[in-house]
């Protein structure tokens, strides 16, 4: 079985090397000036994150100067739902269109094992390059990280182990979708679907809550100072801890300005400050380590239901 | 010995309805059966119920003694050429071949390239001839040395060169492994040349089978005077009658031949009787012409 996965996919595994070789080279082309910017005296004199006077403008202009870079690095999110929608969907659905499940289900090899020996296969090749994904990523990112931190969704969602965990979910999705559906373009929208579903779903839903957040006030009203953890959540509350609304505020510095004060120093008087609910950036590779679980248990489930379905479905 | 495709009230229900209902029938061991029937008798059906593609609804099925949903390793034995007999178009011949090598457990590699003879193993599939990928199948399932082998029409994309060259392959790989075959086929002539045994199909449901040479002694074709039918000598069934002006032509079945000389009896072709056996129980009567109404024309 496994000289027949690789003639079958064998296409798509050098455009996937391809792919990630193109990516390499950008990758590197794009990093140079980063890191030239980054080993530049004024930004390294302000390294680890410092707090001397002029170090957050320092700090704000590299970023500033890489913006359009770090926005384009966040779609390498889409590339693991690729895997789903174009290794996984067809895996089966193509065979289906075709009558080749008749041939393939039709030799000494059970259609159980056929599908498991393939989605294993894929499965390790997906992981594998999805690790390099991450690594590459995680290369590229690491000046920023080392100011921003990873645990915010910006550097979480593309490092570390979570990424080859969402390929392989993706996989998962696709060769269930095919499965279920027997034709490869439904298959396809179905999968990405799932995966996006389960993706965002995880991030929005699930993710904030792995562990109890931590929380912290900050004295004084201003926006606060960068952080590598990831905020969850940051409000203005009075002395009693009850949240401000933006109205409430609003309201409260026309009025320090109709009466002529600092707004910022009338709403300290009040008592006012900041609460921050966040995750702490030491949290990274337990929260790595439960989402990456999570979809692995969902790949699982999904290749388990795969794998019922086509014992039990008539061809 | 186990037959090797054996069926007990054997029954697939699909959403649209019964495809194959109270199915029961023995192949016997080393025959070539013939499995006729018009399209939508339930053939293929039949076949993928024994290659465990499908599940029966009702009844059972043994394919060498096993059930083959429940036993899958019974398929080992089991050589099959869907219909259409799909492949793999992007594999070349010998990448097609080397798919078979490496998922079966058993593979005859000598036999496989022996039926394969003069096909040139670098082509891709996608650019052989319909005649050329029907021998490839072949010799894919042949190559397992499977003790019995299904062909779900096999001849329906082939021109009748090509159909012949097939049937000549087919009986090259019995000679060589013994098999048992089951050609499913819609086109009696396609098959009667090879069959010893027949089974007919018609709306999902076992109309005729048996040995082909004691089902062609067992009919005859009477013809004779129109008259009332009664009990003829010797005949235990009227399959068929025919009544055209003052002459009846009956096909009857019997047990040791007519004796009545008011009919002339005849031999039949297969074809002729399984056309028979398809055609709905009894053809209505001709009606009589109405009197009064006869006009001359032109």
């Amino acid at each position: 079985m496994a000289w027949v996965t690789w003639r079958q996919h064998r296409l798509q595994a050098y455009a996937g090397a391809a792919l990630l070789a193109a990516l390499a080279v950008a990758a590197l082309v794009t990093e140079l000036p980063i890191r030239a910017a980054y080993h530049s005296d004024p930004l390294s004199a302000c390294l680890p994150p410092s707090t001397r006077t002029g170090c957050d403008l320092i700090v704000a202009h590299f970023r500033g100067e890489f913006t359009a870079r770090l926005d384009a690095l966040r779609y390498l999110i889409v590339l693991p739902a690729l895997v789903g929608l174009l290794v996984g969907a067809p895996l089966v659905a193509r065979e289906y269109e075709r009558g080749t499940h008749r041939l393939a289900w039709s030799q000494g090899v059970t259609r159980g094992r056929w599908l498991l020996t393939k989605t294993a296969l894929l499965t390790a090749a997906t992981a594998l390059a999805g690790l390099a994904l991450a690594g590459l990523a995680t290369w590229w990112r690491q000046p920023f990280d080392n100011l921003d931190g990873r645990i915010s969704p910006r550097a979480f969602d593309v490092e570390g182990i979570v990424v080859p965990a969402y390929a392989v979910a993706a996989l998962a999705f696709g060769v269930l979708a095919g499965v279920a559906l027997r034709r490869t373009l439904p298959a396809m929208s179905l999968a990405v679907g799932l995966f996006f579903a389960a993706r965002l779903g995880v991030e929005k839903l699930l993710r904030p809550h792995y562990l109890a957040p931590a929380h912290r006030t900050v004295a004084g009203i201003g926006p606060t100072a960068p952080t590598r953890d990831w905020v969850l959540s940051n409000s203005l509350v009075d002395a009693a801890g009850r949240t401000i609304s933006t109205a409430r505020e609003d309201a409260a510095i026309v009025h320090a300005q109709h009466a002529g004060i600092d707004p910022q120093s009338y709403l300290a008087t009040l008592g006012w400050h900041r609460a921050v609910t966040f995750q702490p950036a030491g949290r990274f590779w337990t929260f790595q380590a439960i989402e990456a679980g999570i979809f692995l248990v969902l790949a699982a489930a999904a290749v388990l239901l795969a794998l019922r379905l086509v014992r039990r479905a008539p061809a | 010995m186990m037959s090797p495709l054996a069926t007990e009230e054997l029954g697939k229900r699909f959403r649209r309805g019964w495809a194959l209902r109270e199915c029961t029938l023995t192949v016997p061991e080393q025959a070539i059966v013939g499995l006729a029937g018009p399209n939508g008798a339930g053939k293929s059906t039949l076949l993928e119920l024994a290659v465990g593609m499908l599940a029966a609804t009702e009844g059972s099925l043994s394919v060498l003694g096993r059930d083959p949903r429940r036993d899958p390793a019974a398929l080992a034995d089991v050589g099959y050429v869907p219909q259409g007999a799909p492949l793999y178009r992007s594999f070349s011949v010998a990448e097609t071949l080397e798919l078979a090598r490496r998922t079966n457990a058993r593979w005859d590699r000598e036999l496989a390239h022996e039926l394969l003879a003069s096909l040139d193993s670098s082509r891709r599939v996608s650019a052989l001839s319909a005649g050329e990928r029907a021998r490839l199948s072949l010799a894919l399932a042949f190559g397992k040395r499977p003790a019995l082998l299904l062909l779900d029409e096999p001849f329906a994309q082939l021109d009748p060169l090509a159909g012949r060259d097939f049937l000549r392959l087919l009986m090259d790989g019995v000679s060589e492994t013994g098999s048992t075959v089951v050609i499913a086929s819609h086109v009696v002539a396609d098959i009667e040349r090879v069959c010893d045994h027949i089974v007919l199909l018609s709306e999902g449901r076992v109309r005729l089978e048996g040995n082909v040479e004691e089902l062609l002694a067992s009919h005859l074709l009477l013809t004779g005077a129109r008259r009332p039918l009664g009990t003829i000598r010797g005949v235990e069934e009227i399959v068929r009658e025919r009544h055209s002006g003052r002459q009846s032509t009956l096909l009857v079945r019997t047990r040791g031949g007519v004796v009545d000389p008011t009919w002339s009896v005849d031999g039949i072709e297969l074809e002729e009787l399984l056309l028979a056996y398809m055609a709905p129980e009894r053809l209505p009567r001709p009606v009589a012409p109405e009197p009064g109404r006869l006009r001359w024309h032109g």
